[in-house]
């Protein structure tokens, strides 16, 4: 037999499906089946390709999760490769003036560095992790106002609290002693909670 | 905290904050997330493309477009299928550099099995049946299913990203979807 045969038995053409196509009856099911369609409801051979059609979204997600479950995990000369052709540059931002202690030196540090170093401040709260971090205002001109905002994740049952007026502390602390910024606020924002890792480690 | 517990943590992070981390230049950050997501995004690129020989290129190639643009990423949480649509882009890339001139529409050549992920005891008869259907496929009708049901592309998407027409794709997707169907009722 074949496929063309198989095709006319298994019946999914217009013919087989009381005059309806694959094409309509695949967006019938993409629109939930609404506005309902009562020719293709009471056509037997519309429900079978219908159900045959449905049973596909969930196999197809199976399918990708054990096609990516196959692939062998990323070595670490590879990503050492795509690490080494990225460019830093991209990330350095804008530059921050460094008021001078002395008349004539040009000082200045890379909105980047800084973010880098605002980073640094999680390291004051055991567990916790800083993400993104944006710094507010014009922070090319010397004195001009700037405020710091920064995404933080809470490790699962930590005084989150405490947690953000520690980071808030020492991020503050961190520039007063490594930049000459006139910084007028620290924001933490807690955006989720996290399990530590030891925890997970455990199936806790 | 010593570096090998910060390492730990940064294994464990969410999506957005490691994403949001790469966005302002952490490279440890980064690598957390090309580690997480670099299976995936292969075995996305390999049902894409139709050779196995340039898929380290191509998630290569979009693990460093993710870092151009990682600053630009409306929704940093999302990065994971932010990273689906970088990787079928770069290969498509790929496949119109592979055949400049040949006209993507016309194209009905059938993968070979070689270009499988290398497993194929499949624990699961019903998705073997699956990926043998899908390989059956001509290429443009696979790219189209793929690109649907796979990275979740709207038809104009598709019909913009294979320099199709929207009707095209419409069709190439219904042929795609009854061939498989089909396949899938003779295995049942």
């Amino acid at each position: 037999m074949n496929a063309n045969e198989h095709r006319r038995l298994l019946g999914f053409d217009p013919e087989d499906l009381d005059g309806h196509t694959i094409e309509e009856l695949s967006d019938y099911l993409e629109a939930g089946r609404v506005p309902p369609d009562p020719l293709i409801d009471e056509s037997a051979s519309c429900q079978i390709a219908l159900e045959a059609l449905e049973r596909l979204g969930p196999l197809t997600q199976q399918l990708f999760a054990a096609d990516t479950a196959a692939e062998a995990g990323a070595d670490q000369g590879w990503v050492q490769r795509i690490l080494s052709s990225i460019s830093f540059d991209a990330r350095a931002g804008r530059r921050i003036p460094i008021a001078p202690a002395e008349a004539g030196a040009d000082l200045g540090i890379t909105e980047g560095a800084v973010r880098g170093l605002i980073r640094g401040a999680e390291r004051a709260a055991p567990g916790a992790l800083l993400g993104k971090c944006t710094l507010h205002g014009d922070i090319t001109e010397p004195a001009a106002p700037v405020s710091v905002s920064v995404e933080m994740s809470a490790p699962y049952g930590a005084a989150v609290v405490e947690l953000g007026e520690l980071v808030r502390a020492e991020i503050g602390a961190y520039l007063a002693a490594h930049t000459t910024l006139n910084i007028v606020s620290v924001d933490v924002v807690v955006r989720d909670i996290h399990r530590a890792p030891a925890q997970t480690e455990n199936g806790t | 905290m010593n570096d090998d517990q910060d390492r730990s943590a940064l294994e464990h992070a969410d999506d957005r904050i490691l994403a949001g981390r790469a966005a302002d230049g952490d490279a440890a950050a980064f690598a957390v997330l090309v580690r997480r997501y670099a299976p995936m995004m292969r075995a996305y690129a390999r049902r894409i493309l139709p050779g196995t020989a340039e898929l380290d290129d191509v998630v290569q190639e979009a693990c460093i477009a993710a870092w151009e643009q990682l600053d630009t990423i409306e929704h940093p949480d999302r990065v994971k299928s932010w990273l689906m649509r970088i990787t079928s882009r770069k290969a498509i890339d790929r496949i119109r550099s592979i055949r400049p001139c040949s006209d993507i529409e016309t194209l009905e050549i059938s993968v070979s099995a070689s270009s499988d992920p290398p497993r194929r005891a499949e624990a699961n008869a019903g998705l073997a049946a699956l990926a043998e259907a899908l390989n059956q496929l001509p290429e443009s009708q696979r790219q189209c299913w793929v690109l649907r049901e796979i990275g979740e592309y709207s038809y104009d998407e598709i019909a913009e990203e294979l320099g199709l027409s929207t009707a095209t794709v419409r069709g190439q997707l219904a042929r795609a979807r009854k061939h498989i169907i089909v396949r899938m009722e003779e295995w049942r």
